[in-house]
């Protein structure tokens, strides 16, 4: 038996990542989603201008790309005047976790029922392969941390879901993207993220930890293993809040 | 009539009007002295069918209005001194994909944290392009309570006009003044006629909307004109002034706001001493009032503009509107607002060369 497997007609241009990153995989789960649930013609994008900004050409739906680390305001923003619309976010962990970790706590604080998707690859991609201080681990090398994240001088990374567990939204989960069980499951959590934001239950926000070659200085297949043998020991994968019962 | 008429703040003035013009979006965090226009909204906002926030900062409040204003809607946030700072990533944002908006910055005075007391700090910031520069925003200098409505709904106006941001520039003086106000009348706003704008629901075959840092439909080249030509036409078009007492002035008084209002009283003691006076009150200061500086003759002996700044900020502007024409004179009153007593002296000590012309520095 043959399976053909199609692209999503909302994907209508080629996307501009590095061999090897997760986005591409990540913004085809989001594309499926969207299609498989109806709402494809009612989704706006909310990217961030860093990696994520990629994806804003690539996706046949309205999208607006906020300044940097402001995406879960500017979501707010948009849920607020156009309620009707499927508003989600593809951001990084520099956007969502550094500069923005207000502006996301915030949006959950407030319940938006808006979908998040969050991009952990534990870097700042765009810029050069700098360290991320939410997400690189102690002892990774990066450019901005040439021997290595030292906790006396950059702290320790810290897992936001834990955080945001605290808060009353509807759901909080971690995927990976390193084999096609991880990937299936992976969108699952984004898919129960947007029907939540259909049945509007509140905020969802799915982590899913996702490699950069390029800057980890690694092959693709050596970045999948980091973090099957390194990443998810700090990062679980595993749901943190479930409140949106079944959809 | 009877219900339009009102007795109050202009603050509060700046947010009914604002709720009137259609904003059915306000974002803010409280500062001194803005924050009466933060709690009207968020007390009659509901009433519209609007969406009122409080923000969690500057930062995100002008972040959530980018969002909102792309959706097509009336928006509004305000600040003050030191919050004003923190609205410039957003102002350039907004400048950048030509959305519009309108931000009040109630000003005060000094320099970081300073005072909450009024003052005309933030000329600079206001006039010389938002956020890291090279863009351009209208920016309208009420002077009494009714000023603080009618301009609110020529901003909104202005805003829709230009696809722009409009800056209100209020200061603490009008801010908390209460006076007779007569309101505009009450409109809405239709936030889906724009074909520019974020939408709820779009079928495949339907033109989507890509807001985003600079207009990407377009390259940097017809980008660069089409920004130029909007920021030259706003020019031409929109300057704003009144003249008061200016025909047979031998010196002449440029002021906006709280200022300008002393400067009337300036202008009126000053004929009883001889002295004849008059007052150029700029309404919008971007663009500059430079048209009305051209009709100025060589019967004007100098002019002198009453800020309260440590710096001769709009004299700059007036210096030149005014193509070095005339001798530029600045009484700057910082923290206290000037009194006519003290404007009519500084006068008569600059006529009589007493008094330092305006060096740029």
């Amino acid at each position: 038996m043959t399976v053909k497997k199609t692209k999503p007609s909302m994907i209508n241009q080629q996307v501009g990542w590095c061999g090897g990153c997760g986005h591409g995989i990540i913004q085809r789960l989001i594309a499926e989603c969207c299609e498989e649930l109806g709402l494809a013609e009612k989704t706006v994008q909310v990217v961030d201008i860093a990696c994520a900004y990629w994806s804003i050409d690539t996706l046949n739906c309205d999208g607006i790309a906020g300044p940097h680390g402001r995406c879960a305001a500017v979501a707010t923003g948009i849920k607020k005047m156009r309620p009707d619309a499927n508003v989600y976010i593809h951001a990084g962990d520099g956007c969502s976790y550094v500069i923005g970790l207000s502006e996301t706590c915030y949006a959950a604080q407030r319940n938006v029922p808006i979908t998040m998707i969050v991009v952990n690859n534990g870097i700042f991609g765009m810029t050069g392969g700098q360290m991320n201080l939410a997400t690189t681990l102690v002892g990774d090398r990066t450019v901005s941390s040439k021997n290595g994240r030292d906790a006396n001088i950059a702290g320790e990374p810290f897992d936001f879901l834990n955080i945001i567990s605290n808060y009353d939204i509807a759901y909080a989960a971690r995927g990976a993207l390193y084999d096609p069980k991880h990937i299936n499951e992976t969108k699952k959590m984004i898919k129960k993220g947007f029907e939540n934001q259909r049945d509007n239950k509140g905020f969802s926000i799915i982590e899913i930890l996702s490699p950069c070659p390029t800057n980890w200085k690694m092959t693709p297949v050596q970045a999948m293993e980091k973090i099957k043998n390194e990443n998810e020991k700090v990062f679980p994968l595993k749901g943190y809040v479930d409140k949106g019962g079944e959809n | 009539m009877s219900e339009n008429f009102a007795l109050m703040k202009g603050n509060e003035a700046i947010a009914e009007s604002a709720l009137r013009a259609g904003c059915r979006f306000y974002a803010g965090y409280p500062i001194t002295p803005q924050s009466e226009i933060l709690e009207y909204m968020s007390d009659h906002m509901a009433e519209r069918g609007g969406v009122f926030i409080q923000g969690e900062s500057e930062i995100a409040s002008i972040s959530m209005l980018w969002g909102a204003a792309a959706c097509g809607a009336r928006v509004m946030t305000s600040s003050s001194g030191p919050g004003y700072d923190l609205k410039q990533e957003g102002i350039s944002y907004l400048s950048s994909y030509n959305l519009p908006a309108v931000i009040v910055d109630v000003m005060r005075y000094g320099v970081g944290d300073g005072e909450i007391t009024e003052g005309q700090d933030s000329y600079w910031i206001a006039t010389r392009g938002g956020g890291h520069g090279d863009s351009r925003q209208i920016v309208l200098t009420p002077a009494s309570v009714q000023e603080c409505a009618d301009l609110t709904c020529l901003a909104f106006d202005l805003a829709e006009k230009y696809r722009t941001v409009v800056i209100i520039l209020s200061d603490g003086g009008i801010s908390q003044m209460i006076e007779k106000v007569v309101l505009p009348e009450a409109k809405e706003h239709d936030m889906n006629k724009f074909d520019w704008a974020i939408k709820s629901y779009k079928k495949p075959e339907e033109p989507k909307v890509k807001v985003t840092n600079l207009d990407r439909s377009m390259d940097y080249a017809e980008y660069d004109q089409m920004m130029r030509t909007k920021f030259k036409t706003m020019h031409e078009n929109e300057q704003r002034w009144e003249e008061f007492m200016t025909e047979d002035a031998e010196f002449i008084l440029v002021a906006y706001g709280i200022s300008s209002r002393v400067c009337k009283s300036a202008v009126r003691l000053a004929r009883k001493e001889r002295l004849k006076l008059g007052l150029l009150r700029p309404v919008t200061v971007w663009p500059f009032p430079a048209k009305a500086f051209e009709k100025l003759t060589e019967q004007v002996k100098g002019l002198a503009t009453v800020e309260m700044s440590l710096s001769a900020q709009m004299a700059q502007d007036v210096l030149l509107a005014s193509k070095h024409r005339f001798p530029v004179y600045s009484y700057l009153t910082s923290k206290y607002v000037a009194t006519p007593k003290g404007i009519v002296e500084y006068c008569w000590r600059a006529l009589e060369g007493k008094e330092e012309e305006l060096e740029v520095y």
